[in-house]
């Protein structure tokens, strides 16, 4: 696990105020994109402002890929409007202001027979105010890398360099599609060590997970898509407690169920033998009922729900899981 | 400027340090030379007018140009796109028709050594002996035309998929080497093939050099049909970058 202290705290302002464009990293309005009949995005409203880090949340298919699409002007929205850095996608990218990682399914995304530190040098000479070389090689920790060939790389080494091509150029806004695929921990882990420092650097950075641990534990701010809108939307424990609270669990015999479904708080009640699990939107207050309720518990536990309930709750899918990238 | 000349170094680089692509590109046609010269004499002519071992390395330079632009697009760009490189670049400053200019000029710029190094061979295997200046014309001739086969080869990688590149460029390669009479005098070819012949580019880049070679004012239909050519493969070209553009794949 990660230790507490590498994690920005989650911003804590209840109201949002709208900002200027300028001070926008990226907006979405009335965004609709189709794939023949297929829609990928509907209606899509959303927008980030400069500096912060944000996850794309949501199950294979809802619509993350094609709204990083949309961000870097590979494609068209059908309706509506995509705004980056205060211009069109299209113009944010040629002008050297943003940077991506994108899926590339079983390729490397790197050009074979060619040393690692030629292709840096290469995508740094396309960018009129590139990051000087050897920041983007500490930064991306890939020193050792640089003499290798590109096809000798491991999935992991790879994954490092592209995300030294996609700061090469110094932007202000990092796209990365699903960074971590084909990954194992340990490198996942030192992956996202080494993003959450760049963030610091007062990036914005806007990345796409169907990891709901990635996304909770990385980003000041979860965008939950799917279906191709948004269906919820902010720091990942705002996100677990829109959804549940608490979940509380003790072992009771002869528990009256309707009795403990009248307490404060309660939104569910399971009961299986003699132990009892009860989700709650206020644990405080319901735990101070089954006391004075009398009720007579032992072994009492109080969890936070995981995100993986909320995302469960929001989007009516099955957690993805580990086979199913 | 900038950007593209180090696109373009960077292309040519990595084809020229491609162990695989100089076997290919450079042996093919130096030992087909080799395997089809024969009787290198003087006397031995063929339509009349040229000495085999010098008509016969104009065609092997047409060959090596054939197979140095299949090779240098084809497959080799085919794979690369599959990689996910190409979108990469597509999300960099650059703009998206510079991938597709710079493969042809790298594809361009990596024949010319091969004609050179063809050439080489012609001179001291095949003991074809021509003035600087007859060298500098049959080369930059040679060269020129072979932009048709430049726009084969980047046009077959952004269209064929990976796996089935190797193969197309593979019988491509040796159907307009051996249909093109690369390999074998068209003159002594049957008349059906004599007739098609007459419609493949390698035909047609290699009768200006041997017209060059012989003294003879070359047939107006060749350079036509190489301009040709290159202007249908340039149309579909950007027909494909388009289409590729518009997937969000370019």
């Amino acid at each position: 696990m990660l230790a507490a202290a590498e994690i920005d705290p989650p911003g804590q302002d209840a109201a949002p105020k709208p900002l200027p464009t300028s001070d926008l990293a990226l907006r979405f309005s009335g965004v609709e994109h189709r794939y023949g009949a297929r829609v990928a995005l509907d209606q899509l409203e959303m927008s980030v402002p400069r500096g912060e880090t944000v996850a794309l949340l949501g199950p294979n298919g809802a619509g993350k890929s094609t709204a990083i699409s949309l961000l870097l002007g590979l494609r068209r929205p059908h309706a509506g409007k995509v705004e980056v850095l205060g211009t069109t996608p299209r113009r944010a990218v040629s002008q050297g202001r943003v940077g991506a990682m994108l899926q590339t399914g079983t390729g490397s995304g790197l050009p074979p027979g060619v040393r690692v530190d030629a292709v840096l040098r290469l995508v740094r000479r396309l960018y009129r105010h590139p990051a000087p070389f050897d920041a983007t090689v500490e930064r991306a920790g890939i020193s050792e890398l640089l003499g290798r060939q590109t096809q000798r790389l491991s999935g992991g080494q790879a994954q490092r360099v592209r995300f030294a091509i996609a700061i090469a150029g110094d932007p202000e806004l990092v796209f990365l599609d699903e960074p971590t695929a084909a990954m194992d921990v340990s490198g996942r882990r030192a992956f996202w060590r080494m993003i959450r420092t760049y963030a610091k650097e007062g990036r914005t950075i806007v990345f796409a997970t169907h990891h709901l641990e990635e996304a909770d534990q990385n980003a000041h701010r979860v965008v939950v898509v799917n279906h191709g809108r948004v269906v919820a939307d902010g720091p990942g424990a705002t996100l677990k407690a829109t959804v549940v609270a608490r979940r509380v669990r003790f072992v009771c015999s002869g528990a009256d169920r309707a009795l403990l479904d009248s307490l404060e708080g309660v939104t569910d009640v399971r009961v299986n033998g003699t132990g009892v699990v009860i989700d709650s939107l206020d644990a405080d207050a319901t735990v101070e009922a089954l006391v004075r309720h009398r009720v007579r518990f032992k072994d009492l536990e109080v969890t936070g729900a995981g995100l993986e309930d909320a995302f469960i709750a929001l989007t009516g899918a099955e957690a993805p899981r580990e086979h199913d990238r | 400027m900038m950007p593209l000349l180090a696109f373009t170094r960077f292309e040519v680089g990595r084809l020229l340090r491609s162990w695989k692509f100089l076997v290919v590109t450079v042996g093919f046609p130096v030992v087909f030379y080799m395997l089809f010269l024969g009787d290198r004499s003087p006397s031995k002519v063929v339509d009349g007018a040229l000495p085999w071992r010098a008509y016969l390395l104009v065609s092997m330079c047409s060959f090596g140009a054939l197979v140095a632009s299949l090779t240098a697009g084809g497959a080799r760009l085919s794979a690369e796109r599959a990689s996910g490189w190409a979108r990469q670049l597509r999300v960099t400053p650059i703009a998206s028709w510079s991938y597709v200019v710079t493969k042809v000029v790298a594809t361009m710029l990596v024949v010319l050594p091969v004609l050179v190094l063809v050439e080489a061979v012609g001179v001291g295997f095949g003991g074809v002996h021509l003035s600087a200046a007859m060298w500098f014309e049959l080369s930059g001739l040679l060269w020129l035309s072979s932009l048709p086969f430049a726009f084969l080869g980047v046009f077959i990688g952004l269209l064929v998929h990976a796996e089935t590149a190797f193969p197309v460029v593979t019988a491509l390669m040796f159907a307009l080497g051996y249909f093109g009479g690369l390999f074998v005098p068209v003159a002594s070819m049957p008349h059906a093939l004599q007739v098609l012949a007459h419609v493949l580019p390698s035909f047609h880049n290699t009768a200006l050099g041997i017209a060059l070679l012989a003294g003879q004012r070359p047939a107006l239909s060749h350079p036509l049909v190489l301009l040709g050519y290159g202007a249908v493969l340039a149309l579909l070209l950007l027909v494909v970058h388009r289409r590729e553009e518009s997937r969000g794949l370019a």
